[in-house]
């Protein structure tokens, strides 16, 4: 059974749709990735994962219990599930020990020192604990990346959605984030990533899904999709990859 | 009488005034946190519509016709208000109404990113606001503040309106025995601005306390926190 099951997943925004009946499986373990053009639903596949938008219709299953039903416990979900922005989102009012700290204090009934103890070590984990005292303003983008990343980590979840994690980095640094995402997956971290950067894409995963006009067109292995592109939508896509890398 | 003597009578009316501007503030700052807390946590057509209301309608009213309603107009009704109590409930809530817009203002400039975050870690509608918005709203409002505890500190001297022996009432009764007003009242602007210069260094202290690396006047972002 996947640790996340979504069926004819359906999303309208006034009226029109922008998820139009996804299905996707993420397997326990495993680094799921979905591409797509700008405006193509990735990101609110991603919130309608854990609530924060609304389905209109479809099934989400996660660790095999429907959620997408007014009786779920939303708060529970959200925190069963890590979440990272493409603009990082870190709170800018504290320094990154307690950045990555205060989910620890507020939703898991930590003790300070308890919970400063497990988010120094999700943090040099990540190669951070020497920045714990600065705060987001004084770190770079993949810093607060890798901030973002040990927050989402240190409330132990059973699985990460990554929100377009390098469109707002260096392609230096989007390789660091995509060497640490591999490192993450070899110590067992299930994530579900949606991002439209081919390199960063084939740095992270062998298959992808390939999701347009509100529905996942294809789900295959990413040199196959690269060189045997028949549907006029991914050829479309992956031929302006290829001319702007 | 002698000048000093002038003064220790100016001082002991300033000590009420400080105590007016105190429990003004406090109620202004109350109320402002309830209204930006109520805001957030209770984001409802109706909360929000009666929350425009307040604030329309109490920026809308000279202090000293709510402060004469509620002081010299409610024991009509049966409802005695103490000189201080009435000023809490005149210029504190009309001040009030102020802070509650500046509060809204700095909770707009909260990074909806950060609140999107703090929601999809679940926390609460009340956690997101004690956590996230709170802490910056208060740090984004510090120059909002500043203006309208300084309002407050102008607008004391309606006290004496309702029997509040403050600085200005003491000036007006030394002035009336002695005839000696430009001194009289030269020393009273002077205890004014002494009481405004102390305010605005705990305002000082407070936001060096608060200070946040990137957060803040450009100017001061390199300066040691």
């Amino acid at each position: 059974m996947a640790l996340i099951e979504i069926r004819r997943l359906r999303k309208l925004f006034d009226g029109h749709p922008v998820l139009n009946g996804v299905d996707i499986d993420v397997a326990e373990g495993d680094v799921k990735v979905v591409m797509g053009p700008s405006g193509c639903g990735k990101s609110t596949l991603l919130r309608c994962i854990n609530r924060l938008v609304e389905p209109s219709s479809g099934s989400i299953h996660f660790r095999g219990a429907e959620v997408t039903g007014p009786d779920v416990n939303v708060r529970s979900l959200r925190q069963q599930i890590g979440f990272l922005f493409q603009q990082f989102a870190l709170y800018r009012h504290l320094s990154v020990l307690d950045n990555t700290a205060l989910g620890l204090r507020k939703l898991k009934g930590m003790k300070k020192k308890e919970a400063a103890e497990r988010a120094l070590h999700e943090l040099n984990r990540l190669d951070m604990a020497g920045h714990r005292h600065k705060f987001p303003a004084h770190l770079s983008g993949g810093q607060k990346q890798r901030v973002a990343l040990a927050r989402a980590l240190a409330m132990d979840p059973a699985v990460i959605l990554l929100d377009e994690p390098t469109s707002a980095l260096d392609p230096v640094m989007a390789r660091e984030v995509a060497q640490l995402i591999n490192r993450l997956h070899g110590e067992g971290v299930t994530m579900l990533c949606v991002t439209h950067d081919l390199e960063f894409a084939s740095a992270i995963a062998e298959r992808v899904a390939f999701l347009d006009e509100g529905i996942v067109q294809v789900e295959d292995r990413l040199s196959v999709l690269y060189e045997d592109h028949a549907h006029p939508s991914i050829r479309n896509f992956f031929m302006k990859q290829e001319r702007s890398s | 009488m002698a000048f000093s003597e002038m003064l220790a009578q100016l001082a002991s009316g300033a000590v009420f005034t400080v105590l007016v501007t105190v429990a003004c503030c406090a109620t202004a700052l109350a109320v402002g946190l309830l209204s930006a807390c109520a805001r957030r946590v209770f984001p409802f057509p109706a909360v929000i519509r009666a929350l425009d209301l307040f604030a329309f309608v109490f920026r809308g009213i000279p202090v000293l016709v709510l402060l004469f309603l509620v002081y010299f107009g409610l024991p009509g009704a049966g409802i005695r208000v103490s000189p201080l109590g009435a000023m809490m409930l005149s210029l504190g809530v009309i001040s009030g109404a102020y802070l509650a817009e500046v509060f809204r203002g700095a909770l707009d400039a909260v990074d909806a990113a950060e609140i999107m975050a703090a929601q999809s870690m679940g926390m609460s509608r009340w956690q997101v606001f004690l956590h996230i918005e709170l802490p910056q709203m208060m740090r984004f409002s510090v120059p909002g503040m500043v203006n309208e505890f300084t309002n407050v500190l102008k607008y004391s001297p309606f006290g004496y309106t309702v029997g509040i022996p403050e600085m200005t009432k003491q000036a007006l009764v030394l002035s009336s025995a002695t005839l000696r007003g430009v001194e009289i009242y030269l020393a009273a602007g002077i205890l004014y601005f002494l009481v405004y210069r102390l305010l605005l260094v705990g305002v000082r202290v407070l936001e060096k306390h608060w200070r946040v690396p990137g957060m803040g006047p450009a100017h001061l972002q390199d300066q040691p926190v």
